[in-house]
């Protein structure tokens, strides 16, 4: 009898263990959509073809102003290249710090700032990116898109050919284009 | 006080040894029934060997097989042996005591043996639940004899309860069930993709006995939310944009499989912190930026529950209207305004 009792003491431990049992997620600081976006953004390295003179030298990414993607760059930047070219991560916290670069990654925060970044890579082979949504039609060459839960992109095919840029195909079937 | 406990036991078997000879001589003696006697006599002895070879002759034999207390003697003699033998986990002594027990109560139902048979049938039942328990917690490589040995404990159950209701120990079972699937399915992800479905398939069962239980809704949606979030850790930066379109159709597949579960815990809990990381987790990955950002409000009103209690209990002791009453008062609103789960997560109506 005092065996069973100690039994039944022993499930119960068992049991009131195994009723508040949770998963651990150990993921969960992860930024998906940095990550998403940084895998399109070295895509657009692929299927983009800059002017010659564009093909020596560093490939520079610049940020303008704060965004989650800069983390997932720099590890781009650390582990691939565009091209043969090596890429150079380059942030800017205003827009007088902008200089010259490749692509010109404009956060979400800076949306406001896109007329003056257009003005000041005006005549530069620059790809204007955004990461906010229609943006595309007022002057970028890319935009990021949130469609039907995923990360999806606007192209103006016109805007990036202005600046001496030709789109792949590839990239244009995969796109929202604008124009 | 082990020792204190083993003699008491010894006390204890010696005294149900002695009260079976009684009950035995009382039957009408045989040659054959002489051996059950001779069982007895052995067990009593300790020879258990002895006890175990005279009991078995007596059930296969025609005078004594169709005996209720051939097998009751039976299933009492190999509980004993079962019991020497715990460590070893190959024996099957166990299993002969219930077989004779479960026979002993189709031969006669209403033996003055079936209370004492009852309890031992109990006894052993609850042993298959602990070395279920004992085999998930021990070694997650030991799930299936942790599924035998629980499927065990109800069929032994059942021979002396028909109507249990296991509800809530599968529960409880399937969820660390799935939960060690879920540790074996991330040793190694590729090789043990099987554990995945089995994880799900845990979870899932748990659910359909109860639709709102907590720690399956939350375990359930922190499997799918894990797997899409791993899948996009892993992304080569190389990958083509054709593929990167596909995989990105899997994860969002998988998230959006992961909400409704995570709503579920949600609503059951709307305090519990790992709950609300994981949800706004789940509409951040969803872009679903406004709701993932609502819920981090909320997870930060959680996290100034400490701050806020303090706030109310300091302003109880200043007097009202002086700067410092009204600076500490402005401080509690504004944490109000704030985060507007601060009064019912903190407990405060």
């Amino acid at each position: 009898m005092k065996r069973l009792s100690i039994i039944s003491i022993i499930l119960l431990v068992l049991l009131t263990s195994a009723g508040t049992s949770y998963e651990s997620a150990t993921k969960q600081n992860f930024d998906t959509n940095a990550k998403m976006k940084a895998v399109f953004v070295y895509n657009f390295t692929r299927y983009i073809d800059w002017p010659e003179e564009y093909k020596q030298g560093n490939f520079v990414i610049g940020l303008l102003g704060e965004t989650s993607i800069t983390e997932e760059l720099t590890k781009v930047a650390a582990t691939k290249k565009a091209v043969n070219q090596t890429i150079e991560v380059k942030k800017f916290g205003s827009m007088g710090d902008v200089s010259e670069c490749h692509i010109l990654y404009v956060s979400s925060n800076n949306s406001g700032d896109l007329s003056e970044a257009l003005q000041k890579t005006k005549g530069r082979s620059t790809l204007v990116i955004t990461e906010r949504d229609g943006l595309a039609a007022k002057g970028a060459g890319i935009s990021f898109k949130v469609v039907a839960n995923r990360q999806k992109f606007e192209i103006s095919k016109g805007n990036i050919e202005t600046r001496k840029m030709t789109v792949g195909a590839a990239l244009l079937s995969l796109a929202i284009v604008v124009d | 006080m082990v020792l204190k406990n083993n003699i008491s036991i010894i006390k204890a078997t010696t005294k149900v040894v002695m009260l079976l000879l009684f009950i035995a001589a009382c039957h009408k003696t045989s040659a054959q029934q002489d051996m059950v006697r001779q069982a007895l006599k052995a067990l009593q002895a300790e020879d258990l060997e002895t006890a175990k070879g005279n009991i078995d002759a007596a059930a296969v034999h025609e005078e004594t097989k169709d005996s209720s207390s051939t097998w009751y003697y039976r299933g009492f003699i190999y509980k004993k042996v079962y019991n020497t033998e715990k460590s070893n986990k190959s024996s099957i002594a166990r299993d002969i005591s219930v077989e004779s027990f479960q026979t002993f109560f189709e031969i006669d139902k209403k033996s003055e043996l079936y209370e004492t048979a009852y309890k031992s049938v109990k006894y052993l039942a609850s042993t298959y639940y602990n070395d279920a328990a004992n085999a998930l917690t021990d070694n997650p490589e030991g799930y299936e004899r942790a599924i035998i040995n629980f499927e065990k404990h109800k069929e032994t159950m059942l021979l002396i309860e028909p109507n249990h209701d296991f509800r809530s120990l599968e529960m409880q079972f399937y969820l660390v069930l799935g939960q060690v699937y879920n540790q074996l399915y991330e040793q190694d992800r590729e090789k043990n993709i099987l554990f995945y479905e089995k994880t799900e398939d845990a979870y899932k069962l748990v659910l359909g006995l109860d639709s709102n239980n907590l720690s399956a809704n939350y375990n359930l949606a922190i499997l799918y939310y894990n797997e899409g979030v791993n899948i996009i850790k892993n992304l080569d930066y190389d990958l083509d944009l054709i593929t990167l379109t596909l995989i990105q159709d899997e994860v969002v597949v998988l998230f959006q499989r992961a909400l409704p579960y995570a709503e579920r815990a949600y609503l059951l809990n709307p305090c519990r912190k790992e709950t609300l990381i994981m949800l706004s987790g789940i509409y951040f990955s969803l872009n679903e930026m406004e709701k993932s950002q609502q819920i981090q409000t909320e997870l930060e009103g959680i996290e100034k529950i400490g701050e806020y209690k303090e706030l109310l209990k300091s302003v109880d002791g200043l007097q009202d209207g002086t700067d410092e009453f009204n600076d500490v008062q402005n401080k509690i609103k504004k944490l109000i305004e704030a985060h507007s789960n601060i009064n019912y997560c903190a407990g405060i109506k």
